[in-house]
């Protein structure tokens, strides 16, 4: 074939040009590390691409949230420790204070180690986050949960919710508890409480109550010993237990659960599975209730249980009305206290399954973003070797084509003329 | 016949041959050539040598051929010229949209970790202001190359009648030419074979010899561009769809201006332009404002649903472009649209195409300019001239005519006009209501640590609320799958189309091109021709002196 002086030259420039851009594809693969530069490089795996990158970075957000949440469990589980701690401090001292041979100057100075306990319990209650954000006090995380009122009495004022964060794709995990779990909450099976009614005059005292038989009828409900006078007794004193049922105690005859003479001196009741030991005279309206802790008729409230506490003991018990009350309230507290260790110790031990659960989480997700790495690794990065064997075998053309481009343009019929 | 007339004949051709050699030797470089050989042929009477003719080499079935391929691959070469600067836009991985649409989603893990955090707040506010800046920066970018498109289809056009004025002009010299001395000087006849093939590469043409002289060209719909030695003009006009796009009229003997249909322009660089903006460029470009409405739209749904810190009820926190609406200029009815909205009750039906809406006896009837789809789910009130159709709602005033039309693009600018409308950062709405059964006005803030609806907006990226069916990411991934795999067919096509452009020029210089070699060859060969003559015009003079001599 004839060929053109013209294609000879255009041949061999095409050539090189062609050469030349292979040879310059090569290097940028190299220079960028990746195989995948533009989308036309290979549009699956650009496309793909999108979509592990997108997935690698929502597991990274998973993981921040992670962090975070991480952050306010330890804390919160550290200051619930430092709770328990107090709670089981103060336990102590109620069981010091309930000694008959104190007098009023002793039970003074454990009232004061009481208030030290409760002032430290209240700041842990307060505590905030690096931000300055309160722990414990669900939404209402601006403003100190816990205060106290012009009485003197710690009041919550945060709400009953608890923040919640996203830590893996399908898990939202709270990661705050609010103070109304902590501190007015009471752990599942908490038992029955007795209290006796602050307007007491007479000097009966319990001991109790006892739970005998959970299967009973009316076990769970509320109920109250009420006193009354009654003078065809030999006493003069009757009592009646009434049931609060239908929103309001029971005080018909028919509908009493027990009634009859009071007589002290260790007399015991009986009702609903659970039975009560009265000591002492009673005064006609004085009134014990026996409720079950966290119920809406006595509700569990740490701060109440301690202001209560150090209330009687820094009242000096000199009358029978007086001693009464001291023995009652610091009964009263003493199970309010354990039932207060159960649940704090409960929240703090959800605390830290949680906290447990995120290191699992974590273990899955650090799994999880090697594998979308690698993924994107395979779809868009370079083959090193592969590349640079690319690179020197395009060097070659490249030379190889530019040796021909000089030999052809040398060769001419007019050099020998 | 003496041998000094033979010497002579021969004397001259040697002379022409030469002549045609070295012109072939300076123009082995010119464009358009074609080389040109010295037919010889025997004296009529008494012997001697003349030159019949000088040739030119030329091939009209391969220059056909190589025309044809020419503009084809000129298209293709054109149209990878466009998509490889989509292509580049799109390859930045650490600058493209998808990892900003990343940070911008992490910003509001960090708004749930802490929602009451200026910090965190901020996060949110400027991730997004960034992000919204990068949208509006695509779009630019894309609006860009439609208005450079614009402005070199008018190039185009203006090259093809220069061109064509040419070639009607070069018809009239040739015929002249050859009415004079009844042959076609080569230059002329280069000329026109190389302006013809020119025009090739800008537009697909049909060429028609008429009786092997005149060169008649047509559009490939049969509309004449030259006959004999007048030509006819292409113009770039407004579409009477679409304002904002040029498109190629054609201009008739009687004055009258037609729009030419854009798919009727195939091949050359225009036909590239074409091809590009109406498959790739308006797809992406209403991809991406797809991406960027359906994101603000069901983000904005989800922080009305909260409260910022003030209780207030969360407002937009992206501004929308509003779908765009042109009339027909042809409309003879007196309908216009009112007002374009998005309708959120249909929003899940919002596609990445532009519609044209058409009425015929009052009603209207939809179709997707994408595929050429009639759009069944369509909802269409009379009375009001209330349209609802592909999450858009129209209001159209007036009464239309038949066959009136309306270009109705929901997405095509809508990267152009996302922007961040909150301005304090306490206007977050992070939180729900703790009284959400309430009228929005009177709900009130549980609390500065409620991080619901910031878990909510974060939760969108998980969601397919892009078209209905795909999420933010995914909606990012389809684009570029698309536009990657546009540039690959492209690229693949037109080395393909190349190679056999390749091949067919080299047919085409095999025959019609110069190798010096040859020429070089030729020098020599006639040098010694004119030699060899000269010595006969010196043996004849070296006879007829014999002859003179004998006497002495």
């Amino acid at each position: 074939m004839r060929i053109s002086t013209v294609t000879m030259f255009e041949q061999s420039t095409a050539s090189i040009n062609r050469q030349q851009s292979d040879f310059l594809k090569v290097s940028q693969q190299i220079a960028s590390g990746r195989r995948v530069v533009n989308p036309s490089d290979d549009p699956q795996a650009a496309s793909r691409a999108v979509g592990v990158d997108q997935s690698r970075a929502m597991n990274q957000q998973f993981s921040d949230a992670r962090v975070s949440a991480r952050n306010s469990l330890s804390q919160t589980e550290s200051i619930l420790n430092s709770v328990s701690d107090a709670v089981t401090s103060a336990k102590a001292l109620l069981i010091q204070a309930s000694s008959d041979t104190l007098s009023d100057v002793d039970r003074e100075s454990i009232a004061s180690d009481l208030k030290g306990i409760y002032e430290t319990m209240l700041g842990q209650a307060n505590a905030t986050d690096g931000n300055g954000r309160y722990l414990f006090g669900g939404y209402k995380d601006n403003a100190p949960p816990f205060v106290k009122s012009a009485d003197g009495n710690v009041e919550y004022n945060g709400d009953n919710n608890s923040r919640q964060q996203r830590v893996d794709s399908s898990r939202l995990m709270p990661v705050a508890e609010n103070g109304a779990t902590i501190f007015q909450g009471v752990p599942s099976g908490a038992g029955y409480i007795a209290e006796a009614s602050a307007e007491n005059l007479g000097g009966v005292t319990f001991k109790g109550p006892q739970l005998t038989d959970v299967n009973a009828p009316g076990y769970g409900d509320s109920y109250r010993v009420v006193f009354s006078e009654d003078a065809a007794l030999g006493s003069g004193i009757s009592y009646q237990v009434q049931r609060f049922s239908d929103g309001a105690w029971q005080e018909d005859a028919a509908d009493l659960v027990a009634s009859g003479e009071y007589v002290g001196d260790g007399q015991q009741l009986s009702f609903a599975g659970l039975n009560i030991t009265l000591t002492g005279s009673a005064e006609p309206d004085d009134e014990i209730l026996i409720a079950r802790a966290g119920s809406e008729q006595r509700g569990a409230d740490l701060f109440r249980t301690m202001e209560a506490a150090i209330s009687v003991l820094e009242t000096p018990a000199q009358s029978t009305t007086e001693k009464a009350a001291l023995r009652n309230t610091l009964n009263t507290s003493m199970r309010d206290l354990d039932n207060a260790l159960d649940n704090v110790l409960s929240v703090r031990a959800s605390a830290g399954a949680r906290l447990n659960e995120l290191e699992v989480i974590d273990a899955v997700g650090s799994n999880r973003k090697l594998n979308y790495e690698q993924t994107l690794s395979d779809l868009v990065d370079l083959n090193y070797i592969e590349a640079i064997s690319e690179y020197s075998l395009r060097q070659v053309g490249l030379q190889a084509a530019q040796k021909a481009f000089v030999d052809i343009k040398g060769m001419s019929l007019f050099d020998y003329m | 016949m003496s041998m000094f007339s033979i010497g002579l004949s021969g004397l001259n051709v040697a002379q022409n041959a030469l002549n045609t050699t070295s012109n072939n030797i300076s123009n082995v470089y010119t464009p358009g050539y074609n080389r040109e050989v010295a037919q010889l042929g025997q004296g009529a009477v008494g012997g001697g040598v003349k030159v019949n003719s000088i040739e030119r080499q030329f091939n009209t079935y391969v220059s056909s051929q190589l025309n044809s391929a020419k503009t084809q691959s000129s298209a293709l070469a054109t149209y990878h010229n466009q998509i490889t600067q989509i292509d580049n836009l799109l390859a930045d991985r650490e600058a493209g949209l998808s990892p900003l649409m990343q940070s911008f989603f992490s910003s509001l893990e960090d708004l749930a970790s802490a929602p009451a955090d200026p910090a965190a707040r901020q996060g949110v506010v400027g991730s997004a202001n960034t992000l919204s800046a990068q949208f509006r920066s695509f779009d630019g970018y894309l609006q860009d190359m439609q208005s450079n498109i614009n402005s070199q289809i008018k190039d185009e056009v203006f090259q093809i009648n220069n061109t064509t004025e040419q070639i009607a002009g070069l018809n009239r010299e040739i015929a002249l030419a050859r009415a004079r001395s009844g042959e076609a000087p080569n230059s002329l006849l280069n000329q026109r074979d190389h302006l013809v093939s020119e025009l090739n590469e800008r537009m697909d043409m049909r060429l028609n010899i008429q009786d092997g002289k005149s060169y008649n060209l047509s559009l490939p719909n049969g509309q004449p561009l030259v006959t004999g030695t007048s030509a006819f003009k292409l113009e770039t006009v407004q579409s009477a769809a679409d304002p904002q796009r040029t498109v190629v009229a054609y201009r008739d003997g009687e004055g009258g201006v037609t729009q030419l249909e854009e798919s009727a322009i195939k091949g050359g660089a225009l036909g590239g332009l074409m091809t590009f903006r109406s498959e790739t460029l308006d797809k992406t470009q209403n991809q991406i404002g797809q991406l960027a409405v359906s994101l603000s739209l069901a983000f904005n749904e989800q922080h009305k649903q909260g409260v910022d810190l003030d209780g207030e009820q969360g407002g937009d926190f992206f501004a929308v472009y509003s779908p765009q609406a042109f009339s027909n200029t042809n409309n003879s009815g007196t309908a216009v649209v009112e007002s374009a909205e998005f309708d959120s009750d249909t929003i899940d039906q919002l596609r990445a195409t532009d519609y044209t809406v058409r009425f015929e006896d009052g009603a209207p009837t939809v179709t997707r300019n994408d595929n050429g789809a009639t759009v069944d789910d369509i909802d269409w009130n009379a009375g009001t001239g209330a349209l609802t159709f592909g999450g858009v709602a129209l209001t159209i005033s007036g009464t239309p005519n038949d066959g009136d039309r309306f270009e109705v693009q929901p997405v095509r600018r809508g990267a152009s006009g996302i922007d961040v409308t909150i301005n304090e950062l306490d206007r977050i709405a992070a939180g729900k209501p703790a009284n959400p059964e309430d009228d929005p006005a009177d709900w009130v803030a549980t609390g500065a640590g409620d991080n619901r609806n910031a878990l909510a907006l974060q939760d969108l990226q998980q969601k397919a609320i892009v078209g209905g069916s795909a999420s933010v990411s995914g909606a990012y991934g389809v684009i570029v799958s698309d536009v990657g795999n546009r540039a690959n067919i492209v690229q693949v096509n037109l080395d393909a189309r190349q190679g056999l452009t390749d091949q067919l020029e080299a047919v085409q210089q095999s025959e019609s091109g110069v190798n010096l070699d040859e020429e070089a060859a030729n020098l020599i060969r006639y040098q010694r021709y004119y030699q060899a003559n000269a010595r006969v015009i010196d043996t004849a003079g070296a006879i007829l002196d014999t002859i003179l001599n004998l006497r002495n």
